[in-house]
C-alpha cells in the first residue's frame, strides 16, 4: 500500500510518509493524546497548531519515539513511516531517529564546539570518510541553517556560547547534517528574530524538496507561510486536519475557527 | 515605601502602606536576629578551629627541626676491620670522638662512657656505619659527621625542658646539662630541618622516628582503594542511574547503598578482619587489605556522588544526542559521563580524603603495628598516617608529643590539598550548559 517508489521526484504526486492510526498517549494516568489519526505526506510541510498544552509536542515526539525516554509515557495505536510500524519490536529506535531528525522546543546544543555539534551525527553514522568530507557536511549544514556567516570564524568555540537564536539555528544545522528523511521541528523559531525566522522558513521550504517536514508553531502567519497541510490540536484531540489554505480560509470546525481568528484578529 | 507620595490622598492605600512599613520593621528585626545568630555561630566555629590549629602547630613545629651535634670521627681500622664492615664497633669510634671534647672522662670507665655517649642518638652509630659501608675508603681517615642527639637533649636544646626545675624532677641531671652545654659552647650543636621526619620510618627513639612508613602505607592503601572503588563505583552508578529498570529492586538497592555510606567505619574494619584476613587469608597489617577495607567505605560515597552528577546532566542534552540517532551507550559515554566527570572526580577525591583520615578500620586489621621499614609492596606490613598518629600519641617519650602534632599537620596538609583540588575542579567545570 505504501510501497510506491519514494525516490520519485515528482512533487505533485505526494506519497504518504507517516501515517498514524488511533494514537493514544498517556503520561501515567492522564491522557495527553486522544484518538489521533493523521497522514503526513512526503515532500510536504505539515504544521501542528493549537493552544499551549494541547499535545503538539507530545504527538511530535511519538513520531521519532522520543517519548520512549519518559518512563511514565505510554503509547497506543499504530504509527508507521514508509509503511513500517515504528513501534514494532524489530525496529531499532536509534535507526529510526537517524531517519527522523528533530529540533527541540528549547535550544539544546551539546556543550562542545560548534563544529562538534554539527559533526556529531554524521560522525556516529559514518557519513564522512575523511575530515574534508566532514568539513563539507558541517559547512553545508550551517549554511542551510543560516548560521554559516556568523559561525564560520568561531567553529571551535563552544556552541553554548551562542545567543539563544543562534543556538536554535545550530540545533537545526545539527539535525539537517544527518540528512534525515523526516524533520520534526518543535517551535524552531520561537527564539529567533524576524530575519533569522525568514531564513529558517526559507530552509524549511528548501527541505520540502526532499524531505517531509513537520513543524509545531504558535504563529498562525508562520503556519500559513510555510506549510501545505495544517493540523489543529485541541485538548489532546486532532480537531481538524487538511490543506493549510482550507484550514485558514474555511475551517470546518468552530474550535479551529475561534482559535485562528482569536490569534489573527 | 516609595509609593507613599501618590497614594497620600486615598485613605485605604495609605493605611496599607502603614501596615507594610510596620511589618517591615518587624521582619527586618527578625532577620537581624537570625543574622546575628548565624554570625555568632561562625565566629564560634572559627575560634575553635583557630584554637585547634594553634595548639597543633604550636606543638608540632618543634618536630620539624632536630638537634644535631657535629663530631670529627676517626674511623679507626682497629675497631672497624675492612672485612665485616657492618659489624664494626662504631659505638666505640663515636665514644672516642666524643671523648676528645671531654678529656676529663675516662673512656675505660664503661658507665662514664655510657653517660657521655647518651647525648648521641642510638641511631648515630648506624648513620656512621652506613656512611662507611657506602664508602670503605673512609677507613683510617677522620671525617666530620653530624648526628642527631637523643630525645632528652633535643628537648633541652629546644627549650622544652625547664633548666631551673629541681634536678630530681628532670630527665637530665646537672652534669648531663653541663656536658651538653660544653658541646654547645664549642659551636658543635645545630638544629637543622628534620628531613628524617619524612625520610625515615618509625622508630622507638623519637629523634629517629619518621613518617616514611606511614606515608608509603597510606599511599598503597589509597591506591588500592582508588583502583578498586573508582571503576566499581562508577560502573555501579552508571548502571543504576542509566540502565537499571526502575522498580522495587532498584529502590531497595538504592536505599542500601545510602545506608552503607552511613555505616560506622569500625564495622567495616570488623568485616574486613573476618572476611579478608579470616577467610581469604590475606596478610595482616598489609596496606592492600587496608585499601580493600577503605574501598568498601569509599564505594558508596563514589556511587552516590556519581549518581548525583549523572542526574545533574540536563535531560535536554540526552534528548539532543538521542535526537541525532545516538545509541543509549553513546549518549551515556560520549555526552553524559564527560559532563558528569567533574562531579564524579570531586566526589571521588572527597571520598579518598575521608579514606585517608580513616583510623578505626585500619586499627582493626592491624595497621598499627610497630614497623621500622617502609613497605615495598602493598602486601608488606605497614602503618598509615592516621594509625601512625595513633601510635605516636600513645608513646610515652616527650619527643613523640611534638611528632604526633607534626604528623597531624602532615595529614591535614594532604587533606587540605585534596579538598582544594576538589573545590578547584568543581569551580573550574561549573555547569556549562
Ligand atoms: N513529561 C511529561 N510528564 C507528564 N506530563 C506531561 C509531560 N510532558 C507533557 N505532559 C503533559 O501533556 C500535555 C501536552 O503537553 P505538550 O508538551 O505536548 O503540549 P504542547 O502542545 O507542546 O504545548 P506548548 O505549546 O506549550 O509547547 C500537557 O498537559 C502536559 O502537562
Ligand atoms: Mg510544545
Amino acid at each position: 500500500m505504501y510501497d510506491a517508489p519514494h525516490k520519485d521526484k515528482d512533487v505533485t504526486q505526494n506519497d504518504i510518509k507517516i501515517s498514524a492510526r488511533d494514537v493514544q498517549v498517556f503520561y501515567g494516568d492522564t491522557q495527553a493524546i486522544k484518538d489521533v489519526d493523521v497522514e503526513i505526506d512526503d515532500k510536504t510541510v505539515t504544521a501542528f497548531i493549537g493552544p499551549s498544552g494541547c499535545g503538539k509536542s507530545t504527538f511530535l515526539r511519538c513520531l521519532n519515539r522520543m517519548n520512549d525516554t519518559i518512563d511514565i509515557c505510554r503509547i497506543e495505536g499504530k504509527i508507521s513511516i514508509d509503511g513500517e510500524d515504528i513501534y514494532d519490536p524489530s525496529i531499532d529506535p536509534v535507526q529510526l531517529r537517524a531517519k527522523v531528525g528533530m529540533v527541540f522546543q528549547k535550544p539544546n546544543p551539546f556543550p562542545k564546539s560548534i563544529y562538534e555539534n554539527v559533526a556529531y551525527g554524521p560522525k556516529i553514522h559514518g557519513m564522512a570518510r575523511n575530515k574534508a568530507e566532514l568539513d563539507e557536511i558541517v559547512e553545508n549544514a550551517l549554511k542551510r541553517a543560516a548560521l554559516w556567516n556568523e559561525a564560520k570564524d568561531r567553529l571551535d568555540s563552544p556552541g553554548t556560547g551562542l545567543s539563544g537564536g543562534q543556538q536554535q539555528r545550530l540545533c537545526i544545522a545539527r539535525a539537517v547534517a544527518t540528512e534525515p528523511e523526516v524533520l520534526l521541528m518543535d517551535e524552531p523559531c520561537s527564539a529567533l528574530d524576524p530575519i533569522a525566522t525568514a531564513q529558517v522558513e526559507e530552509l524549511i521550504d528548501e527541505l520540502r524538496q526532499t524531505y517531509s517536514v513537520v513543524i509545531v508553531t504558535h504563529s498562525m502567519q508562520q503556519a500559513a507561510r510555510v506549510s501545505q497541510k495544517t493540523a489543529f490540536f485541541h485538548l489532546g484531540n486532532l480537531v481538524e486536519f487538511g490543506d493549510t489554505e482550507q484550514i485558514f480560509t474555511n475551517p470546518k470546525d468552530e474550535r479551529t475557527e475561534s482559535y485562528i481568528t482569536g490569534r489573527i484578529g | 515605601m516609595t509609593d507613599t507620595t501618590p497614594s497620600e490622598g486615598r485613605q485605604p492605600r495609605a493605611s496599607a502602606g502603614e501596615a507594610v512599613r510596620n511589618s517591615l520593621a518587624r521582619r527586618n528585626r527578625k532577620q537581624m536576629v537570625l543574622q546575628g545568630f548565624g554570625i555568632a555561630a561562625i565566629v564560634f566555629a572559627i575560634t575553635m578551629l583557630l584554637i585547634l590549629l594553634t595548639s597543633i602547630i604550636g606543638n608540632g613545629y618543634h618536630a620539624f627541626t632536630q638537634t644535631h651535634v657535629e663530631l670529627d670521627v676517626f674511623i679507626d681500622p682497629e675497631e672497624i676491620p675492612e672485612e665485616g664492615l657492618p659489624r664494626g664497633d662504631y659505638d666505640d669510634v663515636l665514644a672516642v670522638a666524643m671523648g676528645t671534647h671531654f678529656p676529663d672522662v675516662d673512656l675505660s670507665d664503661r658507665i662514664a662512657t655510657r653517660e657521655l655517649t647518651s647525648i648521641l642518638s642510638n641511631g648515630a652509630q648506624y648513620i656512621l656505619r652506613d656512611k662507611v659501608v657506602a664508602d670503605p675508603s673512609l677507613i683510617g681517615q677522620t671525617i666530620s659527621v653530624k648526628v642527631p642527639v637523643s630525645d632528652p637533649y633535643d628537648q633541652l636544646h629546644k627549650g622544652l625542658v625547664e633548666r631551673d626545675t629541681e634536678e630530681q624532677f628532670r630527665r637530665l641531671d646537672n652534669d648531663a646539662i653541663d656536658r651538653f652545654d660544653r658541646l654547645d659552647d664549642l659551636d658543635l650543636v645545630s638544629k637543622p630541618l628534620n628531613t628524617g621526619l619524612i625520610t625515615q620510618a618509625d622508630s622507638r627513639f623519637p629523634e629517629l622516628a619518621g613518617l616514611k612508613g606511614a606515608l608509603v602505607g597510606s599511599f598503597w592503601a589509597l591506591l588500592t582503594c582508588f583502583v578498586i572503588s573508582f571503576p566499581l563505583g562508577i560502573g555501579a552508578a552508571i548502571y543504576l542511574e542509566e540502565f537499571a529498570p526502575k522498580n522495587r529492586w532498584s529502590d531497595l538497592i538504592e536505599i542500601n547503598i545510602n545506608n552503607l555510606a552511613a555505616v560506622p567505619s569500625v564495622v567495616f574494619g570488623l568485616l574486613a578482619l573476618a572476611v579478608f584476613i579470616g577467610w581469604f587469608g590475606l596478610p595482616r597489617s598489609a596496606p592492600f587489605v587496608g585499601g580493600l577495607t577503605l574501598a568498601l567505605m569509599t564505594m558508596p560515597t563514589i556511587i552516590i556522588a556519581t549518581r548525583a552528577a549523572l542526574k545533574a546532566v540536563p535531560p535536554s542534552i540526552r534528548e539532543a544526542a538521542l535526537g541525532v540517532g545516538a545509541s543509549k551507550n553513546q549518549v551515556v559515554f560520549q555526552h553524559v559521563l564527560p559532563l558528569a566527570m567533574p562531579g564524579i572526580l570531586t566526589g571521588t577525591i572527597i571520598g579518598l580524603a575521608q579514606a585517608l583520615g580513616e583510623t578505626a578500620p585500619l586499627l582493626l586489621i592491624g595497621m598499627n603495628a610497630f614497623i621500622t621499614s617502609a613497605a615495598s609492596s602493598p602486601f608488606d606490613s605497614a602503618t598509615a598516617l592516621p594509625t601512625q598518629i595513633f601510635i605516636w600519641a600513645d608513646s610515652p617519650e616527650r619527643g613523640f608529643v611534638s611528632r604526633t602534632s607534626a604528623a597531624i599537620m602532615v595529614l591535614l596538609m594532604f587533606l587540605i590539598t585534596m579538598n582544594a583540588i576538589a573545590i578547584y575542579l568543581r569551580s573550574k567545570f561549573e555547569r556549562k550548559w
